[in-house]
């Protein structure tokens, strides 16, 4: 039973930072209609931005802001640069997708480029680990699973009761009918996508100093999991992409403490491969509400 | 010629075929495909298990046979095809757009995680080596004539390929591939099963790619994790067969001379220049880095400017005029 | 209605779809004569493109069957009810718009024999392979009666929106199917091209194809038609010619705020 909650308490940790990761690529996709592939490269500069700010001033919470800073930039500059134009250009959403997956290539090599593609370590001091109800955390644990409820609530509040929030909404549903009501899309969808970043650096200072180490790559190897939390919680909605990071982040934790039949134990190692099947089996069988296509035939 | 003129070469050769490859899936059927280079990847890995022998402890993998080249290659061809009937089936059945290439990211990772990790598959991370100088010494080679041996072979089966490829384009079978990429529903109001002529077109690509990793597996003597990565090189292929000509075997061509030679080449100085020198010693990774910057912005230039490539696809030409018609009076 | 009687091209009994809780089309029943020209009218969303997407295998119906060529083909892929010889056309215009005009009329007819890789690789020689000699000249012949021809070369996405329906009846002849659907086919077309596309209906109807219009052009239903079937709600409320649906009250309550001619 013990063991049981140690894992559901690991889990929740990594819950907490897909779930932020995961919400900030759905406020991505809600306001474009874009899977941006970069958005990987978005924690990778936060987890950078973080470590170096770290480094110059020792103060953790300057780290968070840096990084939320870095990862705001590099989404707006994505959204300015490449993702708006194109879309204004008129192209197909799976040739933006193939757009960004060559901006995340070009990102990750000109990280590689400024810092070598060697691991960095970055550990901050986690604190003794304490009993929290059933549970037993660190303090840097509990600041995670804090910080991340608490940035799902202010993101709640943006989108629910500012006019801002409105106005993603009203871009989310319907571009062009957004547009008539005298809404400039392109704006908001920038300043979504800048709201996105702050979110996603933030998750990705998170989630190096919680794995400890970091180098050019790592984000977009957490973007594949993210993907599967996003895909699995319905692409385009916030409270199913929460949900689905929660699930996600349980099996992910859950699996490789399991004893399976025949195979064992399960390397943490395969857990990319055990997120894409997952996936797969989303997409495959409960396509609903994802999109049209499906289910009975193709054109459905 | 010097061997790095050889190595270019071959190179190029291998890297023409799978584009050509590539091209099927994407330029004809119009499938984003992101599980393509594992084909690739399987096709090395089963020619090498099938040509060096048994393992030796503590190195495991399967089979182990020492069969001649050619077989191996042409079972490690169907292999490819085997893995991609099940990728593509799953894949194909009800998945369009990104849905499609996300779930055949997904395959890629798998394909390529169980490579590396489970070790009793291709020996994980140490992967497989030992396929020295195929065929080599049927004909009596030594080390160097062997280098030009396998430049001839491999400039000679992209040559085939590329037969292969000109005859498939010009015939109902390419063109009603076309009409699936262009526009799908019209294609089945007019009688085509798309499934089973996108999954046709999908194995044809993947046999491609896996005769691509045959002879690549030739060329480097092993193949291992490392010598692949999930998402890099598909990126390279994307880029060449886009900004040579998508749908246009002789843009494919183009392409591969420019994004794959033409990169390496014009890179090649980039160490002599005064300060990256420097840079590459401290940082060994700088020239691939460098590379993979530009194909990556190249590519997105591309799609934005210049989506049909530099030889856009052609269609075909009537240059009949039209006939007399002679009017016989009502 | 025991037997299917010989002269009826296509019979839908009873054909309901469901979306959610709305029933789109909800026991939809009537008969189509061959050789006529059955057009299919109603408010918008009556449920009439749904019909046409069950009839054609585009969607599943919930219930209901569609009897063609003697049987049923309820359920079938579209392109299995396609090479049967049911061909249907969209409410938009779907040429292949990377393809030039002459290849989009080429490749409407599906040849089982030459479309295989096989053939592809080994099959004839290359002036054959795309296009058989006889091939060819029939499609130059189609392009030519629908005024295409100097087009031919063109780039069939480059085309104004009239002249893409002109490729998609040249495809319809091309292929010689038992049975059309002509989805909206005046929708976006300018109304100088009614005549010319009632003039390429009667050349089906001559070439033996039977025809099914659906439309909201009432002036141009009328123009065609022979017989008028008239959805509403997603079922048939009315049938016959368009002169005695004119004055049936059903109809004009169902047209209630649009316009009805007088």
């Amino acid at each position: 039973m013990n063991e049981a909650l140690l894992t559901l308490g690991f889990a929740m940790v990594t819950a907490s930072i897909l779930a932020l990761s995961a919400v900030a690529f759905t406020l991505e996709y809600a306001v474009t209609n874009v899977a941006n592939v970069s958005h990987g490269e978005i924690l990778t500069a936060g987890a950078y931005a973080a470590f170096l700010v770290h480094q110059r001033t020792g103060s953790a919470i300057a780290a968070a802001i840096a990084a939320s800073l870095a990862g705001g930039l590099v989404a707006l500059a994505m959204h300015s640069a490449v993702i708006g134009p194109f879309i204004r250009f008129g192209a197909s959403p799976t040739i933006v997708f193939i757009a960004t997956l060559g901006m995340s290539f070009v990102i990750q090599n000109v990280l590689v480029l400024f810092f070598g593609a060697a691991n960095v370590a970055y550990s901050i001091d986690p604190g003794a680990s304490r009993q929290v109800g059933p549970f037993r955390l660190t303090p840097l644990d509990g600041e995670i699973i804090g910080s991340a409820v608490a940035i799902t609530f202010v993101l709640y509040l943006i989108i629910s009761r500012t006019r801002f929030g409105k106005a993603l909404r009203a871009v989310s549903q319907n571009r062009e009918l957004a547009r008539v009501t005298g809404i400039n899309a392109t704006r908001v969808a920038g300043a979504t996508f800048f709201l996105a970043g702050l979110i996603a650096g933030y998750a990705g200072f998170v989630l190096a100093e919680s794995v400890g180490s970091f180098n050019p790559y790592f984000g977009f190897g957490f973007f594949l999991i993210t993907l599967t939390a996003a895909v699995a919680g319905g692409l385009g909605r916030a409270v199913g992409t929460m949900t689905g990071a929660v699930i996600v982040g349980i099996i992910l934790e859950v699996v490789p403490a399991l004893k399976l039949p025949f195979v064992g134990y399960i390397s943490a190692s395969y857990n990319l491969a055990i997120a894409f099947a997952i996936l797969a089996l989303v997409i495959l069988v409960r396509p609903r509400g994802l999109f049209t296509n499906a289910r009975r035939t193709v054109f459905e | 010629m010097s061997a790095y003129l050889i190595s270019i070469i071959t190179e190029g050769a291998i890297f023409g075929i799978m584009a050509l490859g590539l091209n099927v899936i994407w330029g004809w059927s119009g499938d984003f495909d992101l599980a393509y280079y594992s084909y690739v990847a399987v096709g090395a890995y089963m020619t090498l298990v099938l040509t060096i022998g048994p393992a030796t402890a503590p190195a495991q993998y399967i089979l182990g046979l020492q069969l001649p080249y050619p077989l191996a290659v042409f079972i490690a061809v169907i292999t490819s095809m085997a893995v991609a009937l099940v990728i593509g089936s799953i894949a194909l059945r009800h998945l369009r757009g990104i849905y499609f290439s996300i779930v055949t990211l997904g395959a890629v990772y798998v394909v390529y995680v169980l490579a590396g990790q489970y070790v009793p598959l291709f020996d994980g991370y140490n992967g497989l080596s030992g396929l020295f100088d195929p065929m080599g010494d049927w004909f009596g080679l030594d080390y160097l004539s062997y280098q030009y041996f396998l430049m001839g072979l491999s400039l000679a089966m992209f040559a085939l390929v590329f037969l292969l490829m000109w005859r498939i384009s010009g015939s109902r079978f390419g063109m009603a591939l076309r009409t699936l990429r262009e526009d799908e529903r019209a294609a089945a109001a007019f009688g085509r099963d798309i499934y089973r002529l996108k999954l046709k077109g999908y194995v044809l690509g993947a046999a491609l790619a896996g005769f691509a990793g045959a002879l690549f597996a030739a060329y480097l003597s092993a193949f291992n994790p490392s010598a692949w990565s999930p998402v890099g090189e598909v990126i390279a292929l994307y880029a060449a067969v886009l900004v040579g000509g998508r749908g246009n075997i002789w843009g494919v061509v183009v392409g591969v001379l420019v994004m794959g030679v033409g990169v390496q080449e014009s890179t090649r100085w980039l160490p002599h220049v005064p300060g990256l020198g420097e840079l590459d010693n401290v940082n060994p990774q700088i020239l691939l880095s460098m590379r993979g910057l530009i194909v990556g912005l190249v590519l997105v230039l591309f799609l934005r400017f210049r989506p049909q490539g530099l030889l856009p696809e052609r269609r075909y030409v009537d240059s009949q005029p039209a006939a007399l018609i002679v009017q016989t009076p009502a | 209605m025991s037997e299917t009687e010989p002269n009826l091209a296509l019979e839908v009994r009873g054909l309901t779809k469901l979306f959610g809780g709305v029933r789109a089309v909800d026991d939809c029943t009537f008969v189509v004569q061959s050789g006529q020209v059955t057009g299919l009218i109603g408010p918008n969303g009556a449920g009439k493109s749904t019909a046409i997407d069950l009839i054609s295998g585009f969607k599943l119906p919930d219930s209901g069957t569609v009897i063609f060529k003697g049987g049923p083909i309820d359920g079938l892929p579209p392109h299995r009810i396609s090479r049967m010889g049911l061909i249907r056309t969209f409410q938009s215009p779907r040429e292949w718009p990377g393809l030039s005009v002459l290849e989009n009329v080429i490749m409407a007819r599906w040849d089982s024999g030459r479309e295989t890789f096989r053939r592809g690789v080994w099959g004839l020689a290359r002036s054959q392979r795309a296009t058989s000699a006889g091939e060819l000249a029939r499609a130059r012949e189609i392009l030519t009666e629908f005024g295409l021809f100097p087009l031919r070369n063109e780039r069939a996405g480059n085309l104004s929106g009239g002249q893409k329906r002109l490729v998609e009846f040249a495809r319809i002849r091309m292929a010689e199917p038992q049975l059309v659907i002509l989805d909206e086919p005046m929708g976006g077309v300018n109304p100088v091209l009614g005549e010319r596309m009632a003039v390429a209906i009667e050349g089906f109807i001559a070439a033996g194809t039977t025809v099914i219009v659906v439309e909201h052009n009432l002036p141009f239903v009328e123009r065609v038609t022979d017989h008028v079937v008239v959805m509403a709600q997603g079922t048939v409320i009315a049938a016959g010619s368009f002169h005695s649906l004119r004055s049936n009250q059903l109809v004009i309550d169902a047209y209630l705020g649009e316009m009805v001619p007088q």
